[in-house]
């Protein structure tokens, strides 16, 4: 089991919430080249470490947010949210 | 109105010693208020988010999520509680009586029941009297709240209606531990 911390709901099983992946920048799409936008949406670090990411609170307060974890290691912490 | 129909099919379930009982109260009014936090609505209604306070009109406020309360009334009270919430400004009301099914699940044994089908810590000081909170209970995403009667814990336990008689089946399935009986023609398996 995972525990990640919700802001609003506290500590919850991971099986309660939708993990969103790698927090990545959206370009501004009117300016954006067709390669930025090809990376914003399809490529990720996916280091072996920290990696800043969101999760949705899906059986809770149905409200995203942002953590820390650890791939290695599945520690977690908080993360400002962006 | 409609006629109120409930989608749970049986009548409480309880142990013959009575440690826990499982019951339909899908016949409550229920009003979902969305506002935000700069409203008049929310400043009226005020109670917290994960905390409850019944109101001198009898309609149970609770705080669902952040800047979402549920009201409960009486089941003929939906239309006028719906009326009271005031709707200047960035807020929405909607009744959801008819679309969702609620429970009871109460007695001594009440919290043993729930900790076998829900992954939230039940412990008196992480979820009290009053508390609200949302999570999965036999794998349905429900809104519980914890309201306590005659000092023995007591849960009323909303979801979407067309998991009603499941929910209910399950509860009372998890309840046959503590001497509950499986009435006929309810079965989970
Ligand atoms: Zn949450």
């Amino acid at each position: 089991m995972i525990v990640v911390n919700c802001p609003n709901c506290g500590p919850r099983n991971s099986s309660d919430l939708r993990p969103c992946g790698e927090l990545t920048p959206r370009p501004d799409p009117s300016t954006a080249s067709l390669s930025e936008w090809r990376t914003y949406l399809y490529l990720r670090e996916n280091p072996a470490g920290w990696v800043t990411e969101t999760w949705y609170c899906r059986n809770g307060c149905r409200r995203y947010f942002t953590i820390q974890r650890n791939t290695a290691t599945n520690e977690i912490r908080d993360s400002e949210a962006p | 109105m409609p006629d109120f129909k409930s989608p749970i099919a049986h009548g409480p379930v309880s142990a013959p010693d009575g440690v826990v009982r499982v019951e339909d109260e899908t016949a409550t009014a229920k009003i979902v208020v969305r506002a935000g936090s700069d409203s008049s609505a929310a400043a009226d209604l005020s109670v917290p988010f994960g905390q409850s306070r019944l109101r001198a009109d009898g309609t149970l406020v609770c705080g669902t999520r952040p800047d979402e309360w549920t009201l409960f009334a009486a089941v003929d009270r939906a239309a006028e509680v719906a009326a009271s919430v005031d709707t200047e400004g960035f807020v929405s009301v909607v009744d959801i009586t008819h679309g969702r099914a609620m429970m009871r699940v109460s007695g001594p044994k009440a919290t043993a029941v729930l900790a076998k089908v829900c992954n939230i810590d039940l412990a008196d000081d992480m979820t009290p009297d009053g508390a609200v909170f949302s999570g999965s209970v036999a794998n349905v995403t429900c809104d519980l709240l914890r309201s306590d009667r005659a000092g023995d814990p007591s849960y009323l336990i909303s979801c979407e209606r067309s998991f009603g008689n499941y929910l209910f089946a399950a509860l009372v399935d998890a309840s046959t531990e503590f001497g509950a009986g499986l009435p006929a023609g309810l079965s989970i398996h």
